[in-house]
């Protein structure tokens, strides 16, 4: 019979984080993973965890290995060039347009006119595809396969924002 | 049954009120203590499922994002939504089909994300009872209560020495949440009042908290653990609605245990165990536990209680590992109770250990006042 | 050693938007409908198997308070596994008594959306992604990345899902529109189907608005209310109480990686949302079980669970019916047409009733419906030996197969 092993795991401790639906509030403890993602991202810098036994690189971090069943406990950069796995595109944005309780266009979120493009990357040397947005591109040109390289926000403020999105490279 | 089955690995977290631990977290422990207890890795298991809620996890198709947690890549894998006991019976019929040999159920929930007793009243009835707002698990229990101590003259302190028996119990028990060595029947008496007659210590405690467990068939079994658990029988029974049915009784553990010593070829149940994990969500419900197991007459449970039977010490033990109201992780519970029973059987309980036991009872149940039940008697031999 | 099971009474309620009744009388409907289908009392029913995914309306455990309606007190067991709900209720129903704890179990499954306060609830979707939303949000994603993703908030993952599969296979559009077209034409043959449309053509469809490219409207399920029940009995009482049961030959439901985000977005390693592994996986499964060598001789049909239209295409290959990529080509020759040569979906599938926890379930009892010659209007004409009854769900990362046949295996 084998002996009870001590788990140690590195993570830090969680991360409260409230939600809401018609049952009622409540709140529920994450992961820190997306800590190290956002230091990272001030870097303009892709941040994943590696997987010592399959050397499988997922990126956002995750801590568990499912297939190899082990915890994850180191990390890798890779890199801000990638490609396109998947896109959907959205219909013109117009003025009016009501989005989740509010008007997109009216609060200079988005231009009179924007096609937007949420798209899934598979950057070099990670293992899973990112959800983001696909930008300075004409619509009609989009294919999956594409070549892009990430944009960052002028002002890099370590949240999710400083990844803007993705852009083609020639 | 076709097939001999029983447990070969188990392991359970510490159960805590706030754990500083993710639910994925704790499945993962969970999943993997079982699979280290039982010396067997990830690929040798045939099928998971997953005892998890949506509306206490906060997450519709709970089980979605645990798949990798809890062993699940690329195997056949299901979930039930009950309680966890519930799991294992779900389990159990996967092996008995012949399509699998081994299977590893995993429970958890964490009591902090939502309170249960605020899911609770969505489970009351829409049309009527929803509309009137003041039943929930806890008033409908209060409700029982009551009927219950006015047609057996049972006395609030009687009902207060169960909560004494099983929070001194779980002091002894290294995972339990809730512990109290030096709780006296006034301090139960003298907490805060929910619905007359429950009060605070009345109540079980809400935790975080998951358990695991591993089932092989027989022949897997014998190869895996040199000291299988088998199980001997099972049966289960949901009654009707709160309004529909009699509350003094629980008419549907009565049932499922009558199926549960059948299988198992028990004739006389309080001579024939040696020990019993029983869930009970409130004090009050162990003396009727009692009573529906055939442990004590009707209207009787408050005399095992009065004499000391069900203490550790006693001629049937009840909950000596501080049962649900040392440590409840809700839809995890009825696991945890399958492993307490398996670890007496064990000689693995420590300091809480009976001594000689050879068969044991486990229970779960789920639903506004024992609705639905299950019970599981476990065994040492072959 | 391995007991024979069959289904021998399906019913089901008309799917759409039912303000008629309550959750419980729905379910009751469905429940006694397959009861007197399959010529068994409920004092026959030795236990009952459950499961729905009500989305947050705030009605949850409805079996608990609908109890009495199935004969309380008897074993009860819930599952709800998403999209998979109904095939996981299949299973659970079809393993009770393969178990040989029981001989006779009911199996209900279904979904009152109607009662739900949030939309969101229509298709469960945006609640799996609810919670990772919530944590995303409070990293500081922008409001610009939320109002992309709500833009196609109908279709989630399945539209990015749409757009991997047609570059994998080379399919267009017009095959979706093909598909959604097909769908609408056999719903109409379908009594209990929701949305009908007997002429409808993919031109029809092409002119509905689109969601976001490359799903429009006219590919989106609805959201619909109903429920769905079979009953099981094992060799001995299936003989006895009908001619043609309809037997279960095999089953399987893999688990793969959550497509596209795991708990709290999180990565996870599938970059090909077409794949869908778990499901090549149960096919073999279920297959090497039921004792199917090559499906695409011995399988006549099959109800496969597609909510948009690459799905039909997509899972057909995925069990085994067309080679990979290749399914399109099938769609454009009329092989699966109602009376094609491999009839896909001839109930219209989830493409045109969609009423969440009874979807999976539908398609096994259509499945059992076509193998019993009692589909009606929409029964294919040929006979039917095997067929598929096949489910998704999840975060794309669940399957369900069943294997329906007319003999039960040796």
């Amino acid at each position: 019979m084998a002996e009870k092993k001590q788990i140690k795991y590195k993570t830090k401790e969680t991360l409260a984080t409230e939600g809401k639906w018609a049952v009622g509030e409540y709140k529920y403890k994450a992961w820190t993973h997306h800590e190290e993602f956002k230091e990272n991202l001030k870097q303009k810098k892709l941040v994943g965890s590696i997987c010592s036994s399959c050397g499988r690189v997922f990126v956002p971090p995750t801590y568990i290995c499912g297939r190899c069943f082990r915890w994850i406990d180191k990390r890798i950069v890779v890199s801000d060039k990638g490609v396109i796995t998947g896109f959907v595109l959205s219909t013109p944005m117009r003025k009016g347009m009501k989005i989740l309780g509010m008007d997109p266009v009216e609060m200079g979120v988005v231009a009179e006119g924007e096609v937007l493009i949420p798209c899934t990357v598979k950057f070099h040397g990670s293992d899973t595809i990112v959800q983001t947005m696909l930008l300075n591109v004409d619509p009609k040109d989009v294919r999956v396969g594409m070549k892009v390289q990430a944009v960052w926000a002028k002002v890099l403020k370590g949240q999710l924002s400083d990844l803007e999105g993705v852009e083609p490279i020639e | 049954m076709k097939r001999k089955i029983a447990i070969v690995g188990y392991a359970q977290t510490r159960h805590e009120s706030d754990a500083a631990n993710t639910r994925e977290g704790m499945v993962f422990e969970a999943a993997k203590g079982a699979l280290d207890k039982a010396g067997i890795t990830r690929e040798a298991v045939d099928t998971v499922i997953n005892v998890s809620s949506d509306y206490q996890d906060g997450r519709t198709i709970s089980n979605l994002f645990l798949v990798m947690a809890e062993g699940a890549y690329l195997k056949d894998e299901s979930k039930v939504e009950m309680d966890g006991a519930f799991g294992v019976l779900y389990a159990m019929m996967r092996i008995l089909s012949g399509n699998h040999d081994t299977a590893l159920v995993v429970g958890v929930t964490q009591g902090s994300i939502f309170n249960p007793h605020q899911i609770s009243f969505y489970t009351v009835d829409p049309t009527f009872d929803r509309q009137i707002g003041l039943l929930n698990d806890v008033s409908a229990a209060a409700i029982q209560a009551k009927m219950y101590k006015n047609k057996y003259g049972v006395s609030d302190e009687q009902i207060a020495s169960v909560s004494v028996k099983n929070l001194v119990n779980a002091a002894n028990n290294p995972y339990a949440h809730r512990k109290i060595s030096d709780l006296t029947v006034q301090k139960v008496l003298d907490s805060k009042l929910y619905y007359d007659p429950i009060r605070e210590l009345n109540i079980s405690s809400i935790s975080d908290g998951a358990c695991a467990v591993i089932l092989a068939s027989e022949e897997k079994a014998k190869e895996i653990a040199d000291a299988p658990v088998w199980i001997k029988g099972v049966g289960s029974c949901q009654d009707s609605y709160l309004r529909d049915r009699n509350l003094l009784k629980l008419k549907s553990l009565e049932i499922a245990a009558k199926k549960a010593y059948e299988m198992a070829g028990l004739k006389d149940p309080f001579t024939e165990l040696n020990v019993a994990e029983v869930t009970e969500r409130f004090s009050h419900e162990e003396l009727m536990i009692y009573e529906a197991l055939g442990l004590a007459k009707e209207g009787e449970g408050k005399i095992l209680v009065e004499k000391g039977v069900t203490e550790r010490k006693g001629q049937m033990p009840v909950n000596p590992s501080g049962g649900a109201l040392g440590a409840d992780p809700i839809l995890a519970t009825g696991l945890v109770r399958m492993v307490e029973a398996a670890k007496q059987i064990r000689s693995e309980a420590g300091k809480y250990q009976i001594q000689g036991v050879r068969q044991a009872l486990a229970h779960g149940q789920t639903g506004l006042c024992a609705q639905s039940n299950i019970v599981f008697i476990l065994g040492g031999e072959s | 050693m391995q007991r024979n099971v069959a289904i021998i009474g399906c019913g089901q309620t008309k799917h759409g938007r039912l303000r008629d009744v309550n959750t419980a009388e729905m379910i009751a409907e469905a429940a006694w409908k397959a009861m007197e289908d399959a010529n068994v009392s409920p004092d026959e029913v030795d236990a009952i198997v459950v499961g729905n995914m009500q989305g947050f309306g705030g009605i949850y455990d409805t079996e608990l308070w609908a109890g009495e309606l199935f004969g309380a007190p008897k074993p009860f067991l819930r599952i709800t596994t998403g999209g998979t709900t109904g095939g996981s209720v299949a299973h659970g129903g079809y393993y009770s008594v393969a178990s040989g704890l029981y001989d006779v179990v009911l199996a209900v499954a279904w979904e009152k959306h109607s009662d739900s306060k949030e939309r969101g609830a229509s298709t469960g979707l945006a609640h799996v992604a609810m919670a990772n939303i919530f944590h995303t949000m409070q990293q500081g994603a922008s409001i610009k990345w939320l109002v992309s993703l709500a833009t196609g908030a109908a279709t989630g993952v399945s539209a990015f899902q749409a757009s991997c599969y047609m570059y994998r296979s080379g399919c267009k559009v017009k095959h979706l529109d093909m598909v959604a077209a097909k769908s609408r034409r056999n719903a109409a043959k379908n009594e209990y189907s929701h949305l009908r449309w007997p002429n409808c053509t993919p031109e029809d469809i092409a002119k509905t608005e689109w969601v976001s490219y490359p799903l429009r409207f006219g590919h989106v399920c609805p959201a619909s209310d109903g429920a769905s029940a079979v009953v099981y009995a094992e060799e001995e009482i299936a003989k006895k109480k009908t001619d043609r049961p309809a037997w279960i030959k095999g089953v399987a439901a893999y688990a793969d990686e959550p497509n596209l985000m795991g708990e709290n977005s999180q990565g996870t390693a599938i970059t090909d949302l077409s794949e869908q592994l778990q499901c090549i996986l149960s096919a073999k499964a279920a297959y090497r079980r039921a004792g199917i060598k090559n499906p695409r001789k011995e399988i006549d049909m099959a109800e496969i669970y597609q909510p948009f239209p690459h799905q039909e295409l997509m899972f057909s290959e995925r069990v085994d019916l067309f080679d990979d990529g290749k399914a399109w080509i099938a769609l454009e020759e009329g092989q699966t047409e109602i009376d094609g040569s491999m009839p896909l979906d001839p109930s219209g599938g989830v493409l045109s009733t969609n009423a969440i926890g009874s979807s999976a379930m539908q398609r096994v009892l259509e499945c059992a419906l076509q193998v019993m010659g009692k589909a009606g209007k929409h029964q294919v004409p040929k006979d039917v030996k095997n067929a598929v009854a096949h489910g998704w769900g999840g975060a794309t990362n669940f399957t369900t197969i069943t294997i329906v046949g007319d003999s039960p295996r040796k």
